[in-house]
């Protein structure tokens, strides 16, 4: 469930660059108030068990394929919300300096789908009331079930939105939705089921290892601040599909004043310097060819094809030139850094 | 999901080196490089790879080996080749012809995904073969990211390695012991890693007591963080432009 960041347009990814990073930054502030060392190592060395317990495969009855656990519902149970986050959303950086899962800039948005909803939305909402202090077998089983399933399914639900918002990719909302959903429910349950079995194996024989974490008994704040961003998250985005196609205060002013939509720009080269720099380092670009726009077609004329293909291929290889002699600037300045001695 | 990845394959070729810049700086200048890359539109085949003759200087230069890096990218996330997959099927309009042949605009931003995919990868890659673990950690300190985190990231990598290997002997142990395939079900797997978060847990009480015993407090490094010097900020300021540079030629 990686998010890419081939897939995500600067704006998304930053938001939810600032958001868990914001979560990261108030969750250090709670935790460094309680300087207790052996937590601390207890939270490394448990995300270390992450990356180990991954490794351990099992097979999916009646269906010959593999699969191993994610553990963000047991290390939220084992650690609470807080020392839960940042333990998974260290894995996550890992993962993706690592192990190429995601990338730098959509680790925001991996951060939030699968270590801020199961830590901060699916614990504490789902698992916590279900299973109460954890003696019943059969509240166990369902709180870890429906807390894991709907955790998954809240993530990929944020990775549907996530990629509908950045435009990267033409699949549309619905499609998405459908291939998405079903596949996350079933990995849900088996999460849910899997969790569970280390939970009660772990309530028979180290029943410690699951007091409840009384850090989340005063996590009020935290949760209040989660609903804050989830909110926020979701009206801004669900609000950004209804922006009005009529103009704004500004426009309207312009228009009335010059009777044109606009105001034409001066024709100075400095002018048209930088309105080419502004065209080619817009943050939300089009995502039409270029040169669509400068030949006075519109994006929207059906006849319009969003490729010229003359300045594309030129373009193109001018891109390959430049490969070529970075490649080739390179292996010059390993010769030359390359110390005597040495091959 | 995480898979076997030789970590130590790719530090072991590369040796780390000192950085003409300073690490904090490197860190930003690879997110600034991220950020252009991916603010490249969704047709822009060339504005991509332009953008891809970063990488492979940085990785030429410095003698990273590739093999392990591309190994990976070969095995690039299902998730990553479905979307492309997803633009090549449904985008299905002739925009330009080669020598007869028909390329729609779904070719065009499946290969552009995969191209930002290639290359976002292979930066981030590169850096982390050049730049030991600790020495990131330090950046982030001068990055101002909360020590806590820093202490969490620094002791999740040095202690993946152990536990790894811990957790394969369990494995191997009940694939030895398994006939037919039995006793690899879910629920024989959540026992072992029931009995796999004991022992880890009772390996983090005897870490702790061992750490305590040398003085540790909480915090991995609680010196005061070095800022970003001047010579770094202005060889941010200057990436920032070369990339925009490259942005507004290709």
């Amino acid at each position: 469930m990686h998010m890419s960041d081939a897939l995500l347009s600067p704006v998304v990814g930053g938001t939810f660059w600032t958001v868990s990073a914001g979560m990261i930054g108030l969750s250090a502030k709670k935790i460094s108030a309680d300087s207790d060392g052996s937590k601390t190592v207890l939270m490394g060395v448990m995300g270390a068990f992450v990356f180990a317990a991954q490794m351990i495969n099992f097979t999916i009855p009646g269906t010959g394929s593999s699969g191993h656990i994610g553990g963000a519902l047991l290390l939220s149970v084992l650690l609470g919300p807080r020392r839960a986050f940042i333990t998974l959303a260290s894995v996550l950086v890992i993962q993706a300096l690592f192990f190429t899962d995601g990338g730098l800039l959509a680790l925001g948005c991996n951060i939030f789908n699968m270590a801020f909803i199961p830590a901060f939305i699916a614990w504490p909402f789902i698992y916590r009331p279900i299973a109460g202090d954890g003696s019943s077998p059969a509240r166990l089983a369902t709180a870890s079930i429906a807390a894991a399933t709907l955790g998954l399914l809240a993530g990929a639900f944020s990775v549907v939105i996530q990629t509908t918002l950045s435009g990267i990719s033409d699949l549309p909302f619905s499609i998405f939705m459908l291939f998405m959903l079903p596949i996350h429910f079933t990995i849900g349950i088996v999460e849910g089921v899997l969790t569970w079995g280390v939970l009660s194996f772990i309530s028979k024989t180290e029943p410690a290892l699951i007091a409840p974490v009384h850090e989340g008994r005063s996590s009020k704040s935290g949760v209040v601040t989660a609903i804050l961003f989830v909110g926020a998250l979701g009206i801004g985005g669900v609000l950004s599909w209804f922006a009005s196609s009529n103009p704004d205060g500004l426009e309207w002013s312009i228009g009335k004043v010059t009777g044109k939509k606009e105001l034409g720009s001066p024709s100075e080269a400095s002018h048209k310097f930088l309105a080419g720099m502004q065209e080619k380092l817009a943050i939300l670009p089009d995502y039409d060819f270029r040169n669509a726009g400068r030949t006075g077609q519109t994006a929207t004329s059906a006849t319009a094809s969003p490729v010229n293909a003359g300045t594309s291929l030129s373009g193109i290889a001018g891109s390959v030139m430049v490969l070529l002699l970075a490649g080739t600037a390179g292996l010059l300045l390993r010769k030359r850094s390359t110390p005597s001695g040495k091959s | 999901m995480t898979d076997h990845f030789d970590i130590e394959a790719l530090h072991s070729h590369a040796e780390p080196r000192p950085l003409p810049v300073g690490d904090g700086a490197a860190i930003v200048i690879l997110a600034l490089f991220i950020l252009f890359v991916i603010a490249i539109p969704k047709f822009d085949i060339a504005g991509a790879l332009a953008f891809a003759a970063f990488p492979l200087l940085l990785a030429t230069a410095s003698g990273i080996a590739l093999m392990p890096i591309l190994k990976r990218l070969v095995i690039v996330s299902p998730f990553i080749l479905f979307m492309a997959a997803g633009n090549l099927a449904l985008d299905r309009s002739t925009v330009l012809r080669i020598a007869g042949l028909g390329v729609t605009g779904g070719m065009i931003s499946a290969s552009v995904i995969m191209l930002k995919t290639v290359v976002t990868l292979v930066s981030l890659l590169s850096l982390m073969a050049v730049m030991p673990f600790h020495r990131f950690g330090k950046a982030l300190r001068s990055l101002r990211v909360p020590e806590v985190f820093v202490t969490q990231l620094l002791l999740v990598y040095r202690y993946s390695f152990l536990l790894a290997e811990e957790a394969s002997m369990m494995q191997k142990a009940r694939d030895l012991r398994s006939f037919g395939g039995r006793g690899k079900g879910p629920f024989v797997t959540a026992r072992l890693i029931g009995s796999l978060l004991i022992r880890t847990t009772a390996r983090a009480e005897r870490i702790y007591m061992a750490m305590s015993a040398r003085g540790f407090h909480a915090a991995l490094d609680s010196r005061p963080r070095v800022a970003l010097n001047p010579g770094d900020l202005a060889a941010i300021a200057c990436s920032a432009m070369l990339f925009a540079l490259v942005r507004y030629f290709f």
